[in-house]
């Protein structure tokens, strides 16, 4: 069985580092833009965003795997979570001959994802929309550790201690070589972050986008444009916990398992957060460049654990633990904006702007027809002064 | 002899009003939610741990150690990262992010420790230890006269500091409004650090002391911020009396109600929460917020079924049997929910803590 080319230097493997590496990379990208959209664009400091992760993973995991075993009806009269492992094996087995059933499990699988972080968002938004940002801070961090309980007491969802195994989609491309099967997981995750930053870079370059901004920077003036402050941060909340619940599940399908003790709040919530502070708050081309560095510096650190001197005393995840909390204390003290700044917001092209609204000139005549609209009306309101003096900053 | 459960929710009670009363002296400094606070409790911890294992002191000169170590650090922390932070006009956020990850932070640094106690000392149950031998006295344990003293002495001690010194006095007015203090002559710096000083050292000290009761990890201080922040918005975050108040509600409670549900409450316990429910539902329903109404409502309705039900001889059979005869041990687990219902509760009726109900208008002695 032939597999993936290998590149070996300095005794690490290019070609798999390299697929985990943008896998990585993808998934925590996906989740950051969705926490941009929320805490970045509209203000909703969303200190439970591993509570929407954790739910998107263990009921699109656990339903996907109940799912294909009803339907290739493997251990029938079983008890899926006693018996998860012959379940899931014998599922695997028969998946390896059914593309279209892999398919199939993998969007259904997103669509209740989608579903469950949408409802979990919709919950979450009765307090946001209510309750200052410390106490909704201390309610969602609070809610979030105990949904992590909840995973790790309650066996019908995922197991409880036990991890559950979720059939793998991808196990079809398994045959055809070591290796091909993370390099489909990771496009799939690479496609669904793209789709995730369109969808968001879309919405914040619209109309939207700018509501979404002025509800962050001045609810009064959202309001008194007439915008519904709460209506707009309920949907965002919902969107965004949808999006993150995707990429949970998406994540369930490329580890093969959940377990509970994967969705801690620092790899799920302040990660995200220490890539959208890096990259630039309410930038998405900033947390594109955030989510390269924070990916790098983290699958960077786990190749230094060789190196590091033979000591079971350092150990790299809590070196990195450490690094990371100075990471963000530095950029929180020497770049709070972020490393690159938000820009404002996108308006129409120079040329297309100039047609509606020209600089003024004295002559009326030389003025488009807004600019001209608007003098009339000032020079009524103002008891005939000129064109000119009503408008100081457009007759340069 | 008092009943041993009892006794354990006091100590449980008295362990969390010390913890919540040192978040509401950062909160009322500050005005941030410390999310880096759970971590002072581990620091006590493991003070406790090195004391006892390492140097073979009692545990209690661990918890002083733990009080020591936990105002350094917290007092550090306060210097070091949100004073300056502050000063450069942080936002609300960025102060809560920034606490977020001196957390993260102090995760690794256990980790190391941990190791450091683990592979070079040699003592393998480091990262998770059973609790820690205790003296016991009459027939008591050690803790089961220390909390409770610790939380009496401390409260007084805190009462006659703020009503009886100068510099409680100014750190009245500090907290109160700062700009005007700092006009009056009051260092409000100094008093900041104090009080993140006596924040840190009472979660310390708590800490250590918890290491008598329960098994410890590195995340154990940081998996009881459900029930520090509960107590400390039910104290209202504005008064450590509250709070003190706050953490016996919420310990208690915690301790009672699993305990309650897992072996049942029997029937004369069954009709007292039944009533508190339907009086407490009736009161909420009183109130003018829609909201509050709604919830009331629902209160007064579980209230009502559960008696009408334990009447009929439990025909439907739908939580109210299972309130006089118990749940099982399955719900045990599950006992941070009772903090975080409480604290949602909270949020939902009395967003300014239990110190803002006015309970004379409550029982209607007073118009409107």
């Amino acid at each position: 069985m032939s597999g993936l080319p290998q590149l070996i230097l300095f005794g690490i493997n290019w070609v798999s580092f390299g697929i985990d590496f943008i896998t990585f990379y993808a998934l925590y990208l996906a989740i950051s833009l969705s926490l941009n959209l929320e805490f970045g664009y509209t203000g909703i400091p969303n200190f439970g965003k591993v509570l929407f992760i954790a739910g998107g993973a263990a009921f699109g995991g656990s339903i996907a795997g109940r799912l294909a075993a009803y339907i290739l009806n493997v251990g029938a009269g079983q008890d899926f979570i006693t018996f998860n492992a012959k379940i899931i094996t014998q599922v695997n087995g028969d998946l390896v001959n059914d593309p279209t059933l892999s398919v199939e499990l993998v969007v259904v699988s997103l669509v209740v994802a989608g579903l469950v972080g949408g409802l979990l968002g919709f919950l979450a938004s009765y307090p946001a929309l209510r309750l200052r940002e410390d106490y909704l801070g201390m309610l969602l961090l609070g809610c979030a550790q105990f949904f992590q309980v909840v995973l790790r007491t309650y066996t019908p969802l995922i197991g409880g201690s036990q991890p559950i195994f979720v059939p793998d989609p991808y196990s079809y491309f398994a045959t055809l070589g070591t290796g091909f099967r993370n390099l489909v997981a990771m496009v799939v995750m690479v496609v669904f972050a793209i789709a995730v930053y369109l969808f968001v870079e879309r919405v914040v370059r619209s109309p939207m986008g700018r509501t979404l901004r002025a509800v962050r920077d001045n609810e009064d003036a959202s309001a008194a444009l007439g915008k519904d402050n709460a209506k707009i941060r309920r949907n965002v909340l919902i969107v965004a916990a949808a999006l993150a619940a995707m990429a949970g599940a998406l994540y369930s399908f490329y580890v093969g398992s959940v377990e509970y003790d994967t969705w801690t709040r620092f790899a799920w919530t302040f990660w995200p957060f220490l890539i959208v502070i890096i990259g630039g708050v309410g930038n998405n081309s900033g947390v594109v460049f955030g989510a390269f560095f924070f990916t790098l510096v983290f699958r960077g650190l786990q190749q230094i654990q060789p190196y590091l001197p033979a000591s079971n005393v350092f150990d790299v995840n809590s070196i990195a633990d450490m690094l990371f909390a100075l990471m963000l204390l530095a950029i929180l003290f020497l770049r709070p904006e972020g490393i690159i700044r938000e820009k404002s917001s996108y308006t129409l092209k120079k040329g297309v702007l100039g047609k509606i609204v020209k600089p003024g000139t004295t002559e009326e005549k030389k003025q488009g027809f807004a600019s001209r609209i608007t003098s009339r009306f000032i020079r009524r309101r103002e008891g005939g002064g000129s064109a000119g003096d009503a408008q100081p900053e457009s007759s340069k | 002899m008092v009943p041993e459960y009892l006794i354990s929710a006091l100590v449980y009670a008295c362990l969390f009003a010390m913890m919540a009363m040192g978040l509401t002296l950062t909160y009322m400094t500050t005005k941030v939610p410390n999310f880096a606070f759970g971590d002072f409790v581990t620091l006590g911890i493991y003070s406790s741990y090195t004391a006892v294992r390492v140097f073979n002191q009692n545990p209690y000169v661990g918890s002083a150690l733990g009080f020591m170590v936990g105002a350094l650090v917290s007092a550090v922390m306060y210097l070091a990262v949100l004073r300056p932070m502050a000063r450069r006009g942080s936002s609300l956020v960025s102060l809560m992010i920034a606490t977020f990850g001196v957390d993260i932070g102090f995760v690794g640094i256990f980790e190391i420790y941990t190791n450091y106690l683990q592979y070079d000392l040699g003592h393998i149950d480091a990262p998770n230890f059973y609790a820690l031998p205790d003296f016991s006295l009459g027939g008591y344990a050690g803790v089961d006269l220390v909390a409770p003293v610790s939380v009496a002495v401390i409260v007084l001690c805190i009462y006659l500091l703020f009503t009886r010194t100068k510099f409680g006095v100014a750190m009245r007015a500090a907290v109160e409004n700062p700009p005007l203090a700092r006009v009056l002559g009051i260092n409000v710096d100094m008093v900041a650090t104090v009080s993140w000083m006596l924040a840190g050292g009472f979660a310390g000290y708590a800490g250590g002391l918890l290491t008598l009761l329960l098994p410890g990890g590195t995340a154990t201080g940081s998996n009881l911020i459900v029930e520090i922040f509960s107590s400390s918005v039910l104290g209202g975050l504005t008064s450590i009396f509250g709070a003190c108040v706050g953490g016996l509600i919420i310990g208690g409670s915690e301790i009672l109600g699993t305990l309650g549900l897992g072996l049942g409450f029997g029937t004369v316990g069954a009709i007292i929460i039944a009533a508190i429910f339907l009086l407490g539902g009736i009161a909420l329903v009183r109130r003018p917020r829609l909201r509050v109404k709604v919830v009331g409502g629902v209160f007064a309705a579980f209230g009502l079924w559960i008696l009408a039900d334990m009447a009929a001889g439990f025909p439907v059979d739908f939580v109210s049997y299972e309130l006089v005869n118990g749940f099982g041990p399955n719900v045990t687990p599950f006992q941070q929910a009772i903090p975080l219902l409480i604290m949602v509760m909270t949020l939902l009726v009395i967003p300014q803590g239990l110190f803002s109900i006015n309970f004379r208008r409550l029982l209607g002695r007073e118009k409107r």
